[in-house]
């Protein structure tokens, strides 16, 4: 009922400029980062849990669970409490933007950096000129990537060239196309979750 | 009194709404060097919240001098008139017309009346005033935004198109819905993983639950969920976002209800990670290396993550079914997941595996709606082509019809 | 030859990255006309300007979405055009911190002296914000501009540090009535309601462009909320992989331009050296070379994988099995 009305009411308010109705909007645009934020409770929470759990049965690989816990804690205790420097004091940086710089930002960095190497073990494996299409699609992608870089250019002028007509006009097209049939995708399932005929999400409140 | 009908003289001419000069507001005599703004004309903008005045002023016939125009406003009351304030200054180069309600400093109340006075300023900052104007009308919100119509229409009759194939599903329309590989799959992946005893991963994305991806990938999680709880294969569901996670909880443990298995669901196989994008990816990677799990879904939203999941799932040798509406994450999932739901075959996931006719006809109605969609690219592929070719305007005529402008 | 061990890949791939960034070829980096109106744009803009700069992204692409994000920040900076820093999530909120401590370090060139908002209050309560006066104003008290800076950048005037709010679409939506409203005090705990640069642009629709520097979605809620309400300039800056994603909205006009990728960043470096406005390029002109060595190992990866694929038969066991 609460998602019948609230989808109602926002459809039907973004149609009516009146005071009324922005008041109405305003009321919920304060609210929204308020049940952000206790949601975040409950996923710390959660985190917590599960990892004290496995620290207390001793259960496998358990001394990993406290590198999850202190950092989860510490962050916050140096971010709020002691934000001081290393060398005391309160120069910059603090002992929260040095983790953050030093561990957080190369941690994160390195992850993203797995994929080219991902990439490139899946382009040897996987990518196969099995069919007609299949081809096409290769060859695109070599041109692309050729003009993507200064090499290509060096090879001919026509590689940057052609790679650009390739994402300004098909892949343009065929994005459109893809945009807006996962826009009337969204459209229909909020309709469904709106009216009720989508209740999966609920989960135990739906039956 | 010859003076003060000058500005209403002015602006009788083919305007809707006047400004009417105050009797007893002496006006400032004019430097001879520097002429003077004329009346003020102020009306009601239109679809607004009754927050914004459009304000014309015509500007003086000798522009010498003049480095800017300062607009001053103030309200009037029966209580008494308050300060005036400055609130809006234009260039002399621009044109003397302005929206006023932008500025949050000043804004505008609805139903108060106002009074404008504009004054030409020189390069030593010199103000020579203009007549004193009072607005005679107040400012209103309008109950309904005449510029969304197109929006209207448009939201209405694809609306209305769901609810078509709705009720005609409901009545027993058969709809045939193509086969879906992925999805077809759901039951062999399991039923691996129950051999094997190893446990299923399902990754529901990495966005919010105001994403349809993440809505759309919970109610396949329930089915999935209530196969596992069948087959009393170990689940394991990390999330990335806390409500998702709230809400994957409950549908996990109404699924082992409707099961009629509450006794096999564990609280902990459904878990928050973190909120960071690429440290639930490492999480994620960990758990595959970890558990082995034989079957991995990944299901929803995700990003440039994707790759690293699905090749490292690929590692591990676990079966891998994929989908999302995230287009250019679909060829990491297509070269290295068995099977990929592609796009919208994410949302009629519910659909296909529930085969309830509400759901089918949703489906139908998405297609009729693409139909019209393609029937107004094709005809503006026409006119465009006529254009070229007669040098007509029937595709900006077209385009007048389906597309808005910025209308705030 | 189709069994080898990935490991060899990964090798072939790190050889690849590190010896060209450390060889530094330096091959030339032609512009394109998605770049080319996001410079022509700024470049326009002037001291009575202000952009928008989101750091709409996390550390793990900051390879290719800072390059960008200190590029426009370096050019709006060098035409006086007052810029906001702001960021849809809390790590992107460190990547701004981390951007504004990379045009201001010394070591760098083409840096600012950042003059900070508390510092230069006196001159500010005297009523001195305009900017060629304020640089005047504050080397009369005997401030020296240290050898090799481009220039004085002021707290407030040159740039605010807004930082992150949460539920960042709605905030977008609220400053399109005010600024001061969502964000009553910067990244530094100082008030918006005294900087001269909230004074002069107190919502969105005063201000000029908004660049998203995104590695998500985020960078639509820019054009959802800014540009088709207020009809606010936008520009992406987004990772090379989501850039084949906002052509349509090129083609629309609802962006002004693009830069996709490391590729897009080492164009606006190229145009920033070309236009005289930094006297070197950056870390993004040095990554293409890196770029190019690593296209044309994976392109050889894939020739050598499909040559093994046809030359071991596999086509047609695959086409037998009707898989094709």
């Amino acid at each position: 009922m609460i998602v019948l009305v609230g989808g109602i009411l926002m459809i039907v308010q973004y149609f009516i400029p009146h005071q009324y109705s922005q008041n109405i909007f305003n009321y919920y645009t304060e609210w929204a980062p308020i049940v952000g934020a206790f949601a975040l409770i409950l996923g710390v929470g959660s985190l917590t849990r599960v990892h004290s759990h496995k620290i207390r049965r001793k259960a496998k690989n358990w001394q990993f669970s406290w590198a999850v816990l202190i950092p989860l804690y510490g962050m916050p205790f140096f971010a709020l409490i002691w934000p001081q420097s290393l060398w005391g004091g309160m120069e910059e940086p603090g002992i929260f933007d040095f983790v953050f710089m030093h561990i957080q930002v190369p941690i994160q960095a390195t992850m993203f950096s797995l994929l080219a190497f991902y990439i490139a073990s899946a382009a040897f494996r996987a990518f196969r000129a099995k069919s007609a299409l299949a081809t096409v699609l290769l060859l695109a992608a070599v041109i692309v990537m050729l003009g993507q870089v200064p090499i290509g250019e060096m090879l001919g002028r026509w590689l940057p060239e052609t790679g650009l007509w390739i994402l300004r006009y098909p892949n343009l097209a065929a994005k459109r196309a893809i945009m807006l049939g996962v826009g009337f995708g969204i459209l229909a399932t909020n309709l469904k979750i709106i009216f009720g005929v989508e209740r999966n999400w609920l989960g135990g409140a739906g039956k | 009194m010859i003076l003060l009908l000058l500005p209403s003289l002015s602006v009788a001419q083919g305007v809707d709404e006047i400004l009417t000069p105050v009797a007893g507001e002496q006006l400032e005599e004019p430097d001879p060097g520097l002429d003077i703004p004329g009346a003020v004309t102020v009306l009601d903008r239109d679809n607004d919240a009754g927050d914004q005045l459009e304000v014309y002023f015509e500007p003086p016939a000798d522009l010498e001098g003049i480095l800017a125009y300062n607009i001053y406003r103030r309200a009037v009351s029966d209580e008494g008139n308050e300060d005036w304030s400055l609130v809006k200054i234009i260039p002399v180069i621009e044109p003397t017309e302005f929206i006023d309600g932008y500025d949050p400093e000043y804004p505008i109340e609805p139903g108060i009346l106002y009074e404008y006075k504009v004054a030409s300023t020189s390069i030593t900052g010199e103000e020579f005033f203009g007549p004193v104007c009072r607005a005679e009308i107040v400012s209103q919100g309008e109950f309904y935004h005449t510029g969304k119509t197109r929006v209207l229409i448009a939201g209405a009759l694809f609306i209305f198109l769901i609810f078509y194939y709705f009720g005609k599903a409901q009545r027993g329309f058969k709809m045939y819905l193509r086969p879906i590989a992925g999805i077809e799959a759901i039951d062999e992946a399991i039923g691996r993983a129950t051999e094997m005893g190893k446990p299923v991963l399902y990754v529901p994305g990495l966005s919010t639950i105001s994403d349809v991806a993440t809505i759309a990938s919970l109610t396949i999680l329930s089915r999935v969920a209530k196969k596992i709880a069948l087959y009393q294969t170990p689940l394991l569901v990390p999330n990335r976002d806390p409500i998702v996670y709230t809400v994957a909880d409950e549908v996990v443990k109404q699924a082992y209800l409707e099961a009629g298995r509450p006794d096999a669901y564990d609280p902990d196989s459904v878990f928050f990670l973190t909120d960071s994008q690429f440290a639930f990816v490492a999480g994620v990677n960990g758990i595959m290396m970890r558990e082995k799990p034989a079957t991995n879904f990944y299901l929803g939203m995700f990003w440039a993550e994707s790759l690293i999941l699905a090749e490292t799932g690929s590692l591990s040798g676990a079966i891998q079914i994929a989908g999302t509406d995230a287009v250019t994450q679909l060829p990491f999932f297509i070269t290295t997941c068995d099977y990929t739901l592609i796009g919208e075959e994410l949302y009629a996931a519910s659909a296909y595996l529930g085969r309830e006719p509400k759901q089918i006809g949703a489906v139908k109605g998405q297609d009729s709606c693409k139909a019209i969609i393609m029937v107004f690219i094709t005809l503006a592929l026409i006119f465009g082509i006529i254009d070229i070719v007669a040098d007509t305007h029937i595709l900006d005529w077209l385009r007048n019809i389906v597309t808005s402008p910025i209308i705030d | 030859m189709l069994n080898i061990d990935r490991r060899w890949i990964f090798l072939a791939i790190g050889v690849v990255s590190i010896v060209p960034f450390l060889i530094g070829i330096g091959m030339p980096v032609s512009t394109t006309v998605e770049v080319e109106n996001i410079f022509d744009y700024v470049n326009e803009l002037g001291k009575d300007d202000a952009i928008f700069i989101s750091f709409d992204y996390a550390p793990g692409t900051q390879a290719e979405n800072t390059p960008m994000a200190i590029a426009v920040m370096r050019h709006a900076l060098h035409n006086d055009v007052s810029v906001f820093l702001t960021a849809n999530q809390p790590l992107g909120h460190g990547m701004a911190i981390g951007a504004l401590h990379y045009v201001t370090d010394p070591a760098i060139p083409d840096f600012y002296e950042s003059v900070s908002f508390e510092d230069w209050s006196a001159l500010r309560d005297a009523g001195i914000v305009d900017k060629d006066e304020l640089v005047s104003a504050w080397e009369s008290e005997g401030n020296v501009l240290p050898e090799g800076c481009s220039g004085w950048i002021f707290e407030g005037r040159d740039y605010a540090l807004l930082g992150y709010a949460p539920v960042f679409n709605l905030v977008i939506l609220g400053m399109t009535n005010s600024i001061e409203a969502q964000y009553p005090q910067d990244a530094h705990g100082n008030s918006t309601g005294e900087m001269p640069m909230l004074r002069d642009h107190k919502s969105l629709r005063e201000v000029d462009l908004a660049l998203s520097c995104s590695g998500s979605g985020a960078c639509v809620w820019w054009i959802t909320y800014a540009r088709e309400k207020i009809g606010m300039p936008v520009a992406f800056g987004v990772t090379a992989v989501m850039a084949t994603d906002y052509y349509p909205y090129i083609q629309s006009g609802q962006i002004i331009g693009q830069m996709g990728g490391l590729r897009g960043a080492a164009e606006y470096e190229v145009l920033l050296y070309e236009n005289g406005v930094t006297v070197t390029t950056g870390k993004a002109f040095t990554g293409m070379d890196v770029q190019s060595a690593a296209h044309l190992l994976i392109i050889f990866l894939i020739i050598m994988g499909n040559i093994a694929f046809f030359a071991g038969g596999f086509h047609k066991k695959t086409a037998l099995k009707g898989r094709g």
